[in-house]
C-alpha cells in the first residue's frame, strides 16, 4: 500500500481569503490538502482528539477575516476559542504543526498563543503596505525555520507591528528570547515591529505565526526581479521551504 | 442596557490613525496644522443591547480590550481599563503641553448609513455570550481629541467638515475640554438619545398619476420632481402605452387602474441613460451622412468585422467572455462611479470596486474575479482656487476614491494588478472613477456552457447577500444626470465588504454544485433590472416585495424595487435545486429572499403581499423607449501653441535644449501624470492569489536602504497552478489630445494600451493570440450640444479604426455620458465639462509567463534601442502642457505637429514582440513604451530603479525638443545585451522593423543626453557633444515627489 502523505487542514471563511495559495504550497511540499470552511467544521463540531487524528498541520492562511474590525484577527480568535474550543498549544504538543500566516498570524496572537504581553496593531506608517522583505530566521526552535537563511518574502498588510506590553517589556522580552520564541526578524523594519519581529513561535517550535507570505513566494516568476535573473524563473521560491520543512516534521 | 465604548490607543504607543488625520490637515490647511500640538482618535462604540450588566463587562473586555495596546473609556463599566481616574482627561495628561487647550470632534454616522464595525461588534458578542442578539442595536463613530493653544471653533469646524467628517454620511459635533473630562456622555439616557434610530414611520402605500389627463408641462414636472431623468418624448411613450385600449383593459382585469409609482420608477430605471445607453444607440445626423447607432456601428460592428475564434460571448452579459485555455474561460469588466464618487468619494471607490467585482460574478455562469484594475481622472491635488458650491477638493477625492479602492479590492483578496492617474482641472466637476475586473471560470460547469445565461418559467427569483435599505434609490438615474448643488445624497451608499465576501464565496460554491441556473448582479436600478432583465430569458417574472429582506421597516414598494443597496445578486434558482441553494446559504451566513418566479407571461409583475402594484408589458419596458435623434459636427480646433522647431532657428532651439534640457527632464519626472505612483500601488494588494509574475512596479534588490522602484508598462498574472499561461492587463488613456482631434485621442488610447500589454509579454499576431480591448467613454452631455456628439462620433471612428487596424475585437465596454457640473462658485453661475475621456483597457493571453518582462535595464553594458516608430510630436505632450503652466521656460513658440500613427508598421512590430514573428524576442532584456514625457523620461524611468546610468545620443537634423519629449505612436525602448544585438538587429532588418541604436547602459549614475554631428567640440566624444546630464538622485527625487502625496 502507498504510504499516506502527511495532512493538513486549511481554514477558510468570514474574510479569510488565502487558502487557495496556502493550499498550493502545500501540496508543492506534498501535504494531503483539505480546506474546510470554518462553519462547517463548528456545524460538525470537530474537536481535539478528531484534529489531532485527522491532521498532521493546521494552517490559518492570510485575509481580511470581519473585515479586521475589532483589530486584525479578533474576531476570528474569538470564533475559534468560543465556537470550536480548539486548543492549539494542545494539539502542538501532540504533535501538530500550526502556522498563521498574516491574518492567520494576528489570530494566532489574539487567541494568546504567544503569551498575553504580545500584541500586534497598525504599521507605524499608518498605511496598508504591499511590498517584498527580507527576513532572517532567528534560532533553531521553530521547525518550520529550520535550515533557513535569510530569504525574501513579500509583506500585504496594514496591521503589523508586533508590539511588546510596556509594562513587562524587558522580562517578556528575555523569556521569549530564552525559549526561542522570537524566531523571525525583518532586515530592516518597514512595519515598525518591536525587535524588528517578523514572526514568533512557541515554546515547542511548532506553532509559527509570521506576517510576511511564505506561501506568495513558492514559483520563481513571482519575486519582483526574476526578470534580471531568467535562469531561475522556473525554480521553486524560497518560501517553499519552510512548506517542505513541515512535511519532514510530519513524516 | 446601554453602553457607551472608547478605545483610545495607550499613550505610550504611536497613534497612526491620529497621525494620518494631521498629515491629511498639513495637506489641506498647512496653517491649521501648525495649530495642532497634540492629537489622538478614538474608536466609539454606542450600544443597545438586550444583555444585563454583569454579562456585558466580562464579554466587552473579552472583545473591545486588547491590554497591550488600549485604554478603554467606559464609564464605569471597565474602570481598571484605562489610566488611573479611568476617564479621558488621563490621556489628555501625556499631552506635552501644559496646562493645554483640549477640543473634541465626534463623529457618527447619520441613520441607515452601512456600518459595518458596529455589525461585526454584535456578531462578537454573538460569539461570546453565545446566543443571537436579534434586538440588539450598535453603532460606531469616533472622537478626535486635540491640543492647541489658538485653535477656534471655526477651524475645529473646518477640520470636521474637509477631514474628518463626510457630512453626507456622517454629522459630528464639538466636545468643549469639560465635556471631555466629564463622564455625562456615559449615561444611559444620553446613549439612547445619542444612538442613531432610522424612521420607520414610511407608507406601505402605493401612489397612482392621473397619467392620462396631464399636460406636457406636467409629465415633465412629474419627472424631474421624481428625479426620473425621463424627456418629455420618454414620457408620452409611457403616457400612450398605458392609454392603450388594448394595455388598459389588461390592466383593469388584473384590478391596475392608474399607472403606479411602482410602474413609474422601474421604466424610469430601465430607460436610465445609464442602463439603456440611449446616447449610444441613438440615430445621429453627422455631417450629410447617417449613423444607425453609434454602438452598433462602431462598437459591434468592429468587433463583427474582426471576428476572432476565441471570442465566446460579447455585448451580451455583464462583461465580455474570452477563451482562456481548453479549460478555462476569463471575462473582464470596466465600470465607472463618477457620479457616487463626486458626491462622496471613498463610498464611491468601495462601491465601485465591489459592483464591478459583482458584475464578474455574475458574468455567464459566474466567475471568480481574478484581477482589479482602477483609473482615477481628478484635478491636481495642490488646485488652489475656490471652489464651486458641493465640489470637493480633488485632494480629497483622490484620497477617498483610493481608499475606497483599496478596501475593495484587499479586503476581497483581489489583486489590483494595474491603473492610471490622470490629473487635469477639468475634472474638478466631476472626477471619473473607472473600476475594472477580470474573472476565471470553468468553460463548462455542472455540465453547462459558461456563456450561455438560461432562465426556465419556474425558476425561482432568489436575491443573495446585503439587505435592502433606503441607500442608494435613484443612483442609476441620478448619473444619467449633470451633477449640480442639487444633487441627491440619497443616491450615495457605502458597501460592506464582508456580506460581499461570504457571498461571492458562497455563489461560487454553489456554481460547481449546479445549484443554479443563472446569475446577474443587482446594480444600477437594482431588482427592477436585475430581474427585468433575466425576466427576458424566461420571458416574464412575478416579484412579491414584501418578501425582501430589509434593513429597518418602511420602506416604501418603489423604493424596494430600485434601491441599489449593495452586495446583492439575483439568482435563478430550479424549484429543485432550492432546498440544498437555502441550506448551503445558511450554513456560510448568506442570507437569501425567495421572492418569487421566473414565468412565461411576456410581464414583469410586482406584488406588494396580496396587492398587485405593477404589471408592466416586457416588451414595451425593454423595447418602449423612443430611440433618440442626434445632431453632431466636428469643428478642428484652431491653432494649439506649441513648442517647435522653425526650420530657420536651429541654433537658437539647440541653444534653448542645452539651457533648459535639465529642468524640463526634471521638471517632466515630477509632474503628476508621470511621477511615481508608488505612494498609491503599495496600498492596494497587487500580490493577492498569489499569482502575481509581472507588477506595477519593478524593484531592484530589497538590501539597500531605501529600496527605489520603477514603473511597468501593465500587469501579468499565473491565474491557474497548473499552467504557465498568464494573462496581461494594461490600459491606454490620452484625454489630452481630445481637443487636438477625438479620432486621434481614441487611437492613441488603443495604441498605448496595446503597447503596454506587449511590453510584458502579451501574444499578438497570429489568429489564435488572445488580445482584447475594452472601451469605456466618458463624456460631458452631448444632447443639446452638436459639437460635443461630433467629439463622440469622432472617437468612435478613431476607435474603430486602430481595433480593425490592429485586429483586436471590443469585448465590452460602457459609457458615461453626464460628466458635467452645473452650479455656483462664489454665487457666479459656472458650468464644468470634463473633457471628453475614453479609457481602453487591454487583456491578453502571456504564451508563458516565464518569458513575460520588465522595464528596467538590468546591466551595463547593454545597448539601449529605440524600436518602432519615431515620428513624434510635441503637440498634445505633457511637455506642451508644462510649458504652457511654467512662464520661466522660455522656448520658442510655432507650429508644432502632432504624432501619426502608422499601423502596417505596428503590425508588423506588434507581431513580432508578440511572438507571431521572428524568433530572437527572448533576448530583449527589457522593453518599455515612450509616452507620456517621450524618449528621455523613457530612458528615465527604465533606469531608476536600479540606479544604473546611461548615455543618450539624440539623431541631428531635428527638432531636439519633439525626439526628446515628443509623444506619438507605436515606439518603444528596449535594452539588449551586445552579443545578442548582431542576431536581433538582422532579424528586425529581415522583419522590416525600424530600430535605432540610441544609448548605452552605462555603470555612473547619470543620464547623459547627446546630440549626434552638431556644432562645438569642447565636449565631443563618441556618443556626440554632450548636451545635458541629469544624475539618477535628481531623477529618482523629481519622480518620487514626495510629500506632495497623501
Amino acid at each position: 500500500m502507498k504510504p499516506q502523505n502527511p495532512r493538513v487542514i486549511v481554514i477558510t471563511g468570514d474574510g479569510i481569503l488565502g487558502e487557495q495559495e496556502t493550499a498550493q504550497a502545500f501540496r508543492l511540499a506534498k501535504f494531503d490538502v483539505e480546506i474546510r470552511h470554518l462553519n462547517d467544521l463548528i456545524q460538525e463540531k470537530l474537536g481535539m482528539d478528531e484534529l489531532c487524528r485527522r491532521y498532521s498541520a493546521i494552517a490559518f492562511p492570510g485575509g481580511f477575516s470581519f473585515g479586521d474590525d475589532l483589530g486584525a484577527g479578533k474576531i476570528l480568535a474569538l470564533k475559534l476559542v468560543y465556537q470550536l474550543g480548539w486548543d492549539l498549544p494542545t494539539y502542538a504538543s501532540r504533535g501538530g504543526l500550526v502556522i498563521g500566516i498574516a491574518n492567520g498570524f494576528q489570530a494566532l496572537i489574539r487567541m494568546g498563543i504567544f503569551g498575553k504581553d504580545i500584541s500586534i496593531t497598525n504599521n507605524s506608517i499608518g498605511k496598508f503596505m504591499a511590498l517584498w522583505t527580507k527576513v532572517t530566521p532567528v534560532g533553531n526552535r521553530c521547525v518550520w525555520l529550520r535550515g533557513i537563511g535569510t530569504i525574501d518574502l513579500p509583506i500585504r498588510h496594514a496591521e503589523g507591528r508586533i508590539v511588546i506590553g510596556a509594562s513587562r517589556r524587558a522580562e517578556t522580552l528575555a523569556k521569549m528570547e530564552r525559549l526561542g520564541m522570537t524566531c523571525l526578524k525583518y532586515e530592516g523594519n518597514p512595519v515598525g515591529s518591536d525587535e524588528n519581529l517578523a514572526g514568533l513561535c512557541d515554546a515547542t517550535g511548532r506553532i509559527l505565526g509570521l506576517m510576511p507570505h511564505p506561501e506568495g513566494y513558492v514559483r520563481g516568476t513571482a519575486h519582483p526581479e526574476w526578470t534580471a535573473h531568467r535562469g531561475r524563473a522556473g525554480a521553486p521560491g524560497m518560501g517553499l521551504t519552510l512548506f517542505e520543512n513541515a512535511f519532514r516534521e510530519a513524516m | 442596557m446601554f453602553a457607551r465604548i472608547e478605545i483610545a490607543v495607550r499613550p505610550d504607543l504611536i497613534d497612526s490613525t491620529a497621525q494620518g488625520l494631521l498629515r491629511s490637515i498639513e495637506l489641506i490647511y498647512p496653517q491649521l496644522r501648525s495649530q495642532i500640538r497634540w492629537a489622538r482618535y478614538l474608536d466609539i462604540y454606542w450600544l443597545d443591547l438586550p444583555v444585563s450588566r454583569e454579562e456585558l463587562i466580562p464579554a466587552l473586555s473579552e472583545i473591545c480590550w486588547d491590554r497591550v495596546l488600549q485604554w478603554v473609556f467606559t464609564g464605569n463599566l471597565m474602570p481598571a481599563a484605562a489610566g488611573k481616574t479611568g476617564g479621558l482627561q488621563d490621556l489628555m495628561e501625556v499631552a506635552p503641553y501644559r496646562p493645554g487647550r483640549f477640543y473634541g470632534i465626534e463623529r457618527r454616522f447619520r441613520s441607515g448609513v452601512t456600518d459595518c464595525k458596529s455589525k461585526s461588534l454584535i456578531e462578537a458578542l454573538e460569539i461570546v455570550l453565545g446566543k443571537k442578539l436579534t434586538q440588539a442595536r450598535a453603532s460606531s463613530g469616533g472622537l478626535l481629541v486635540m491640543e492647541g493653544p489658538s485653535l477656534d471653533e471655526d477651524a475645529l469646524a473646518r477640520i470636521a467638515r474637509d477631514i474628518l467628517c463626510n457630512e453626507t454620511l456622517e454629522t459630528w459635533t464639538l466636545v468643549p475640554e469639560d465635556g471631555l473630562k466629564k463622564n455625562e456622555r456615559f449615561h444611559q439616557e444620553r446613549i439612547k438619545y445619542d444612538l442613531p434610530k432610522v424612521q420607520t414611520r414610511g407608507s406601505q402605500a402605493v401612489e397612482t398619476f392621473a397619467f392620462g389627463q396631464m399636460s406636457e408641462a406636467e409629465l415633465e414636472t412629474l419627472s424631474q420632481k421624481r428625479l426620473l431623468a425621463l424627456s418629455l418624448r420618454e414620457m408620452k411613450a409611457i403616457q400612450s402605452y398605458f392609454e392603450d385600449p388594448q394595455v388598459k383593459e389588461k390592466r383593469s382585469v388584473l384590478g391596475l387602474a392608474q399607472p403606479t409609482d411602482v410602474e413609474l420608477e422601474v421604466i424610469a430605471q430601465t430607460w436610465s441613460e445609464h442602463c439603456k445607453h440611449k446616447i449610444f444607440n441613438a440615430e445621429v445626423r453627422h455631417e450629410g451622412q447617417v449613423i444607425d447607432g453609434l454602438f452598433k456601428t462602431f462598437i459591434v460592428g468592429t468587433t463583427e468585422q474582426i471576428k476572432k475564434p476565441w471570442l465566446l460571448s460579447v455585448f451580451k452579459d455583464n462583461g465580455g467572455i474570452c477563451v482562456f485555455d481548453d479549460e478555462d474561460a476569463f471575462c473582464v469588466k470596466v465600470e465607472t462611479h463618477n457620479s457616487s464618487s463626486a458626491l462622496e468619494p471613498f463610498g464611491g471607490g468601495l462601491t465601485g470596486m465591489l459592483a464591478v467585482n459583482r458584475d464578474i460574478l455574475g458574468c455567464g455562469l459566474g466567475a471568480k474575479p481574478i484581477f482589479n484594475t482602477d483609473v482615477f481622472c481628478v484635478a491636481p491635488p495642490d488646485y488652489r482656487e475656490s471652489l464651486p458650491d458641493r465640489i470637493t477638493h480633488p485632494r480629497r477625492i483622490l484620497s477617498g476614491i483610493r481608499r475606497g479602492v483599496e478596501n475593495g479590492s484587499n479586503q476581497s483578496g483581489i489583486p489590483t494588478v494595474n491603473g492610471a492617474l490622470v490629473f487635469d482641472e477639468r475634472y474638478l466637476g466631476k472626477p471619473l472613477v473607472y473600476c475594472g475586473s477580470g474573472g476565471l471560470m470553468p468553460r463548462i460547469s455542472a455540465g453547462e456552457p459558461c456563456e450561455v445565461k438560461k432562465v426556465t418559467p419556474g425558476d425561482r427569483i432568489c436575491m443573495v447577500g446585503g439587505r435592502v435599505g433606503k441607500d442608494g434609490i435613484h443612483g442609476a438615474t441620478f448619473s444619467s444626470l449633470a451633477f449640480s448643488d442639487q444633487s441627491p445624497t440619497s443616491a450615495v451608499q457605502l458597501g460592506d465588504v464582508m456580506t460581499q465576501k461570504r457571498m461571492a464565496d458562497f455563489l461560487l460554491e454553489a456554481r460547481d454544485l449546479g445549484l443554479y441556473r443563472a446569475i446577474t448582479d443587482n446594480g444600477a436600478g437594482g431588482l427592477s433590472s436585475s430581474v427585468g432583465e433575466m425576466a427576458l430569458l424566461s420571458g416574464g417574472a412575478l416579484l412579491d416585495v414584501s418578501l425582501i429582506k430589509t434593513k429597518y421597516l418602511g420602506i416604501k414598494p418603489f423604493e424596494l424595487v430600485v434601491s441599489e443597496s449593495q452586495e446583492r445578486m439575483t439568482v435563478a434558482v430550479p424549484p429543485l435545486q432550492l432546498s440544498g441553494f437555502l441550506s448551503l446559504a445558511e450554513r456560510r451566513g448568506v442570507e437569501v429572499s425567495d421572492l418569487g418566479e421566473f414565468n412565461a407571461t411576456g410581464n414583469f409583475e410586482i406584488f406588494n403581499g396580496p396587492v398587485r402594484v405593477a404589471c408592466l408589458g416586457l416588451k414595451f419596458l425593454h423595447e418602449g423607449v423612443p430611440r433618440m435623434e442626434l445632431n453632431s459636427r466636428w469643428t478642428p480646433p484652431a491653432q494649439i501653441p506649441s513648442v517647435s522647431l522653425p526650420e530657420e532657428n536651429g541654433n537658437r532651439v539647440l541653444e534653448s535644449f542645452k539651457k533648459f534640457g535639465n529642468p524640463v527632464l526634471l521638471d517632466l519626472m515630477a509632474r503628476p501624470n508621470i511621477a511615481s505612483k508608488e505612494w498609491l500601488i503599495r496600498q492596494y494588494d497587487h500580490e493577492a492569489q498569489g499569482t502575481s509574475v509581472i507588477k506595477p512596479l519593478h524593484t531592484s534588490a530589497p538590501e539597500s536602504a531605501r529600496v527605489w522602484s520603477g514603473p511597468n508598462d501593465a500587469g501579468v498574472i499565473k491565474p491557474k497552478v497548473t499552467s504557465d499561461l498568464g494573462i496581461a492587463v494594461g490600459c491606454g488613456i490620452q484625454p489630452k489630445l481630445s481637443e487636438i482631434d477625438p479620432y486621434l485621442m481614441a487611437q492613441a488610447s488603443v495604441d498605448e494600451a496595446v503597447r503596454n500589454v506587449l511590453c510584458v509579454g502579451a501574444e499578438y499576431g497570429a489568429p489564435e493570440s488572445v488580445l482584447a480591448l475594452l472601451d469605456n467613454f466618458c463624456w460631458s452631455d452631448p444632447i443639446h450640444d452638436s459639437e460635443k456628439m461630433g467629439a463622440l462620433v469622432r472617437a468612435c471612428q478613431g476607435l474603430q479604426d486602430a481595433a480593425v487596424a490592429l485586429s483586436t475585437p471590443l469585448i465590452s465596454g460602457k459609457d458615461s455620458m453626464k460628466n458635467n457640473y452645473q452650479g455656483k462658485r462664489k454665487g457666479e453661475l459656472v458650468s464644468i465639462s470634463a473633457p471628453p475621456t475614453l479609457l481602453i483597457t487591454a487583456v491578453a493571453r502571456v504564451a508563458d509567463v516565464k518569458q513575460a518582462r520588465t522595464a528596467d535595464f538590468k546591466s551595463a553594458g547593454d545597448i539601449i534601442y529605440l524600436l518602432g516608430h519615431s515620428e513624434f510630436g510635441t503637440l498634445g505632450s505633457e511637455l506642451n502642457s508644462m510649458i504652457s503652466q511654467s512662464p520661466q521656460f522660455q522656448l520658442l513658440t510655432g507650429e508644432a505637429r502632432a504624432g501619426r500613427p502608422s499601423w502596417s508598421l505596428a503590425r508588423k512590430l506588434y507581431s513580432w514582440m508578440g511572438g507571431s514573428q521572428g524568433k530572437q524576442q527572448f533576448r530583449l532584456k527589457s522593453l518599455h513604451d515612450v509616452s507620456e514625457g517621450g524618449l528621455l523620461v523613457a530612458v528615465a524611468e527604465c533606469l531608476i530603479s536600479r540606479g544604473l546610468g546611461a548615455s543618450v545620443w539624440l539623431p541631428s537634423g531635428r527638432d531636439p525638443w519633439e525626439v526628446a519629449y515628443g509623444e506619438g505612436f507605436h515606439a518603444f525602448v528596449g535594452s539588449v545585451a551586445p552579443d545578442d544585438a548582431p542576431a536581433l538587429e538582422a532579424e528586425w532588418d529581415e522583419l522590416g522593423i525600424p530600430f535605432q541604436r540610441v544609448g548605452n547602459v552605462e555603470t555612473h549614475d547619470r543620464m547623459e543626453i547627446y546630440l549626434r554631428g552638431s556644432g562645438s567640440t569642447t565636449t565631443q566624444s563618441v556618443y556626440g557633444n554632450l548636451v545635458f546630464t541629469a544624475t539618477i538622485p535628481q531623477l529618482r527625487s523629481a519622480w518620487s515627489k514626495e510629500g506632495y502625496w497623501e
